[in-house]
């Protein structure tokens, strides 16, 4: 039988629903495959078919949320009248407000991601290509429309917007404010921060320094280790040359 | 991972301790610099240092975000013996409230209401029209309505406890000893209210249903889109009080507004017992075909019976020049005068209180009064009351803050009307007066 994709997009997400929910209940643990198939009405083979493991579940769940955020936000008319720093918070806080009916099953997937190293973060870096797609789009376009310098280091830009996603998450897991107020002011306030340092030029001269520091002494230094082994002590007492003039 | 989340209580708490010593260094710094002044300088010398001590007060509230604002409304209207510097920087402190941006305002929507604006309604502007005093005002449309939705900074009513205690501890100062206890109950009473947005609602649904008077357009809630932090009402076209004069009106249409505003305090006093607690240009929307709309209930002041009653008695004896003895026993039901002797109170009155007539007579001796003729009454007003006010905080006697209360609002509107030159017909309202 020929199963067309979008009949396999809605299985897809089917089994996923009864799987959080199921996880949500008995953690994820002890919650089975079999028993996730059985709710989700799938067979058993189906299951595996589309999840190999129990981890992947949890993989495809933050992609799919990644999805339906992005979904959204396309929705959005006047999105192009954001600034930056409105389209990232807007990012940021669409996913948050997915993931407030599973609040139970992220704290687990916390839980496991920075207490009981259940799960590597590492393993979740596979799930935001995405994410950090939608976060390379605005910046390029934050740049072209010239609201914002091109920062050095931009194609790492993202991936750092996606660790501090990370921090807002587990920010928010522990949050236990009326209506979780203070993460929003978390996010308003930080995003403040990143917005000041976007503007700022603050990390083009930041980086500047670094270059010249590295190119200058660093590197100099590193290139008489490799000739002589005493070399070593030399780069240890430049580069503390250079501190103790700062 | 830590379990105790930073930005709370504990973190307000160094913001507190911060300014409480920023204030003690202020004052003291004054102090020394004062003993070696002449008495010109010494006084200019305060004066500096008060200003110092409101921007301190000031700087650490605007960390506390957007409920300073309010603080600072209801501060300058309740405690009127802080020095006008710290007033100035009051005023000041009013479009400080941190904007709502278009990400965060989504977000308020959807946890609010249910859904993201663009799910909602059939147009949303993203942009703010206009700023409240805890948030700010988006314009929306659904089924060919225009509504106006008002939207409220997230957190403000949490940290009502937080800031109202910096200012307690910084107001203590100023009151050099005097019990300031019951004006901050007061203070924050007003202050929950005006964060519950449903109160609002209530009271706006009060002001729609009864307040009967030609020309005055109130809106209406609009309930479905309506929560603690977030008010939806119908929205209403027209100019702000700024742009009214700015547009060069006649002579006629300066009259019409002002008698409209006039009229509709006295209306709203005697019939409905409730009025704007801050007379605020910003109530008003000077719309079109002589129309006048009333917006933005949040802060109200209700008035009871035996209030209205005492209060009019009291009027209608001065407008008809009853002698002194009986005007004072009217004072002391007011809670104005301490009973005792009668020549005493007579006294008091005469000595202390009889100043306070003038502001309502003068207004109301002819069926007319001309604000172009008369345009310093209201700082003539506000002085007077200061006086008295400071004259009753040193001596044993207590206010009644409702008469003071109504007193300074109605001297809010007759600035008003002197930016207007505007010319009023005080007949209508005296009849009320004379219920």
């Amino acid at each position: 039988m020929k199963v067309t994709q979008s009949a396999k997009e809605k299985t897809k997400i089917k089994i996923l629903n009864s799987a959080v929910n199921l996880i949500i209940e008995k953690g994820f643990k002890h919650a089975s495959m079999r028993e996730m198939a059985k709710s989700a009405g799938v067979s058993n083979p189906t299951i595996y078919n589309y999840f190999p493991t129990k981890e992947k579940i949890l993989y495809a769940y933050v992609e799919q949320k990644h999805k339906e955020a992005i979904a959204i936000i396309q929705n959005i008319d006047d999105f192009n009248t954001y600034t930056l720093r409105e389209q990232l918070q807007t990012l940021v806080e669409t996913e948050l407000e997915l993931y407030l009916e599973d609040r139970e099953f992220i704290i687990q997937i916390s839980d496991m991601v920075f207490h009981s190293s259940g799960l590597k973060i590492e393993s979740l870096y596979g799930t935001n290509s995405l994410f950090i797609d939608m976060v390379e789009d605005m910046l390029e376009v934050a740049i072209e429309a010239k609201e914002i310098m091109e920062p050095p280091f931009k194609e790492y830009m993202p991936k750092l917007f996606w660790d501090y996603y990370i921090t807002v998450v587990a920010y928010w897991v522990k949050d236990d404010s009326e209506m979780f107020e203070n993460t929003t002011q978390y996010i308003d306030h930080s995003m403040g921060v990143i917005e000041a340092l976007l503007a700022s030029q603050v990390l083009n001269k930041a980086s500047d320094l670094g270059m010249f520091l590295f190119k200058t002494h660093l590197l100099n230094s590193l290139e008489k280790f490799s000739i002589k082994k005493a070399g070593f002590d030399g780069v240890k007492r430049k580069l503390k040359g250079v501190f103790d003039a700062k | 991972m830590q379990s105790k989340i930073p930005v709370t209580k504990m973190a307000r708490g160094g913001v507190v301790g911060k300014a409480m010593l920023k204030i003690g260094l202020s004052q003291s710094k004054g102090v020394v610099k004062r003993a070696f002044m002449s008495k010109e300088k010494k006084e200019a010398s305060q004066k500096e240092t008060h200003a110092e001590i409101a921007k301190v007060i000031i700087d650490s509230l605007g960390t506390l975000k957007g409920i300073s604002v309010k603080i600072a409304q209801q501060v300058a209207l309740g405690l009127p013996f802080l020095p006008k510097e710290y007033l100035d920087e009051i005023s000041k402190s009013f479009n400080a409230i941190p904007p709502i941006n278009k990400a965060l305002i989504r977000k308020i929507i959807k946890q609010e209401l249910g859904d993201y604006p663009e799910n909602i309604f059939d147009t949303f502007e993203s942009e703010a029209f206009g700023a409240a005093s805890l948030g700010q005002v988006h314009l929306a449309t659904k089924n060919g309505q225009k509504i106006a939705v008002k939207v409220q900074y997230p957190g403000i009513s949490n940290s009502i406890a937080s800031d109202l205690g910096v200012l307690k501890f910084a107001l203590s100062r100023f009151a050099k000893g005097q019990n300031i206890d019951h004006l901050m109950k007061e203070v924050e009473d007003r202050l929950y209210e005006e964060v519950d947005y449903f109160i609002e609602a209530k009271n706006s649904e009060h002001f729609y249903k009864n307040l009967r008077q030609e020309n005055i357009i109130i809106p209406k809630v609009i309930e479905e889109f309506s929560t603690k932090t977030v008010i939806s009402t119908t929205f209403l076209e027209g100019k702000s009080f700024q742009e009214f004069l700015a547009s060069n009106p006649t002579q006629e249409q300066r009259d019409h507004y002002a008698q409209l505003i006039f009229d509709s305090f006295f209306i709203g006093l005697y019939h409905l017992q409730m009025i704007h607690a801050d007379p605020n240009p910003g109530n008003f929307i000077f719309m079109a075909e002589e129309k006048l709309g009333l917006i933005d209930f949040g802060c109200v002041k209700r008035l009871d019976d035996d209030f209205l009653s005492s209060f009019s008695k009291l009027h209608v004896s001065l407008m008809d020049k009853l002698p002194d003895e009986e005007i004072a026993v009217l004072y002391a039901e007011l809670l104005m005068i301490d009973e005792g002797e009668i020549d005493e109170m007579v006294s008091f009155y005469r000595e202390v209180i009889k100043p306070l007539d003038r502001i309502y007579i003068e207004i109301f001796e002819e069926d007319s009064y001309d604000f172009k003729e008369n345009s310093n009454f209201s700082e003539r007003g506000f002085n007077t009351i200061m006086e008295v006010q400071k004259k009753q905080i040193n001596s044993v006697h207590k206010m009644n803050e409702e008469y003071i209360f109504v007193d300074r609002t109605l001297l809010g509107y007759y600035a008003m009307f002197e930016q207007m030159d505007a010319k009023i017909d005080t007949r209508f309202a005296k009849k009320l007066v004379r219920y």
